[in-house]
């Protein structure tokens, strides 16, 4: 198992059917080239790589080859990229397409790696969807607390207009960093004047946006895809296992937390393996007691089922979880999963934006009987009432965030079974009373702002 | 395209006017708010009862949207002439 190579070679392909990096090193993916401590790549490093893209010269197949690659969203909704594009084609006016790397998961790291130190990535990316959908501007928004991302992509985007690329119009937004304001129907309220704040529409917003016009956003690392896919439109470049148009294997970014060696390392996974042979990469020797997929309001697996599972979205459905923002955090032995599921919860329940009757009221309660549980202060009946709380919260909000809760909560009552018995028997575990694992941001009271 | 009805979970307050115009398409949760428990009423007076809702909630939270949903709605300002 430890035979295989951590960072990939140009003949990865064949030495091992799946490879594990971070940035720096040859190849082709996403975070080869540049080792960290050179920070942003320059667009002549980049296009030394992979070539020069004028995607206006081929922008209707662009469309083919992202429907053909069957790319879907890195966000979170897992939403295919070619049927927002289709939609934002047929619907009345020009597009505008919205790139969201404002990675408001608290814990995931992937796209700000992505913006800061892969910065054409992600331009190529975006310049190549506008072009296929015919948009006028492509907006980029990060969030205010990320200055870093920020320099590196006014820097990236001044190389480009220096050097003459044939861009659509960029447009930097910075926006506030609350976990629901990174939501994408929340930076199209916010790109028009508004708050923040998710809201409710009765058409995707690939159809119509806040701005009357068809708003295609999709995250950082959904962009940086794009560049991956053999758009037929780039020259030169001499990426080392890229094809002819620049050809590569598409891939995954995973932010990893917890009982790791490094946490909040990024990894990016070409090919497909197992949840173990993936933990073994970032120091996790054996089976933990359970790993948290896809963000805070994700999924919690058992340790040892998780451990043969395939990491990907096949993989990941029977065990009822997804990818998501591609979060992986691992509890150990000894710690409780319900305690850690309670200051998560306590973490959403504080983020909502106070807009919908199930965030501003069943949230908090979900809360507090999860603390009760954790704490031991809770018995049998309230453990039911519990599930039939977070059943009436479940799919009745504008946004997904209170579903995100309830499949957090659910997922932590299946997997943590027996902890449960045991605290609603009053025997509490030992690991209830340590400080909760994950990191929970904490916020100022009356600091928060929505625009 | 069939007819959907939805409420926007933002313009809701909870007036449960809804639920007594369309009821069998509404129910209440646990703090009084809306859910759509029948989105796409198949008949006639389904869907009229649903467009009656979405005209009489004072915060226009019910949103019903397909293209039968326009016709149907002229069909009602007839009545309401009448």
């Amino acid at each position: 198992m430890t035979g295989l190579p951590l960072l990939d070679t140009p003949d990865f392909a064949l030495l091992a059917r799946y490879t594990v990096g971070g940035l720096g090193g040859h190849g082709t993916r996403l975070l080869s080239g540049p080792a960290q401590s050179e920070g942003a790549e320059s667009l002549d490093s980049h296009e030394s790589r992979w070539g020069r893209l004028d995607p206006w010269s081929a922008r209707h197949g662009i469309r083919d080859t992202i429907r053909a690659s069957g790319l879907e969203g890195r966000g979170g909704g897992g939403f295919l990229l070619a049927r927002k594009l289709d939609t934002a084609i047929l619907a009345p006016g020009r597009p505008v397409v919205v790139v969201n790397a404002s990675e408001s998961e608290p814990a995931s790291r992937k796209d700000r790696t992505l913006v800061t130190y892969r910065p054409h990535m992600v331009l190529d990316g975006a310049a190549a969807v506008a072009a296929a959908i015919d948009a006028d501007r492509v907006i980029i928004h990060f969030h205010r607390g990320s200055a870093v991302a920020g320099t590196s992509l006014a820097h990236a985007i001044a190389q480009r207009h220096l050097a003459g690329r044939a861009d659509p119009p960029w447009q930097l937004s910075a926006g506030p960093d609350n976990y629901v304001s990174g939501e994408a129907s929340a930076i199209a309220a916010l790109l028009e004047g508004g708050d923040a704040r998710p809201h409710f529409a009765a058409l995707p917003m690939a159809h119509v946006g806040p701005s009357g016009r068809p708003t295609v956003v999709n995250n950082a690392e959904t962009m940086a895809q794009v560049t991956l896919l053999p758009l037929g439109c780039r020259s030169g470049g001499g990426v080392t296992g890229a094809g002819p148009g620049g050809v590569a294997q598409g891939s995954h970014m995973f932010t990893v937390i917890g009982a790791v060696s490094s946490p909040g390392q990024v990894l990016e996974l070409v090919g497909s393996t197992t949840m173990g042979e993936f933990a073994t990469h970032v120091g996790v020797a054996a089976p933990p007691a359970a790993v948290l997929v896809g963000g805070y309001a994700g999924t919690w697996i058992d340790g040892r089922q998780a451990w043969s599972a395939s990491l990907d979205r096949d993989g990941l459905r029977p065990l009822g979880a997804t990818l998501g923002c591609g979060l992986i955090g691992v509890l150990p032995h000894g710690r409780c999963g319900l305690a850690e599921t309670a200051a998560l919860v306590g973490y959403l329940a504080g983020e909502t934006a106070g807009q919908c009757g199930p965030c501003v009221h069943g949230l908090p309660r979900l809360a507090r009987a999860c603390t009760a549980l954790a704490e031991g202060r809770m018995r049998r009946r309230g453990s039911r009432q519990l599930v039939a709380l977070a059943e009436a919260v479940d799919g009745s909000g504008a946004c997904s965030h209170p579903d995100g809760v309830v499949r957090l909560i659910r997922s932590a009552l299946d997997t943590f079974a027996a902890d449960v018995d045991a605290h609603v028997s009053g025997r509490v575990c030992r690991g209830a009373s340590q400080p909760p694992v994950f990191p929970i941001p904490r916020m100022e009271p009356g600091t928060r702002e929505w625009r | 395209m069939s007819v959907t009805v939805r409420i926007d979970p933002i313009r809701c307050r909870g007036h449960a006017i809804c639920a007594l115009l369309f009821s069998e398409g509404v129910e209440l949760d646990d703090w009084g708010f809306g859910r759509v428990v029948d989105a796409s009423p198949e008949d006639r007076d389904g869907l009229r009862r649903a467009h009656r809702a979405a005209a009489a909630c004072p915060n226009g939270a019910i949103v019903v949207t397909g293209a039968e949903a326009v016709t149907l709605r002229s069909r009602r300002t007839g009545v309401r002439r009448r």
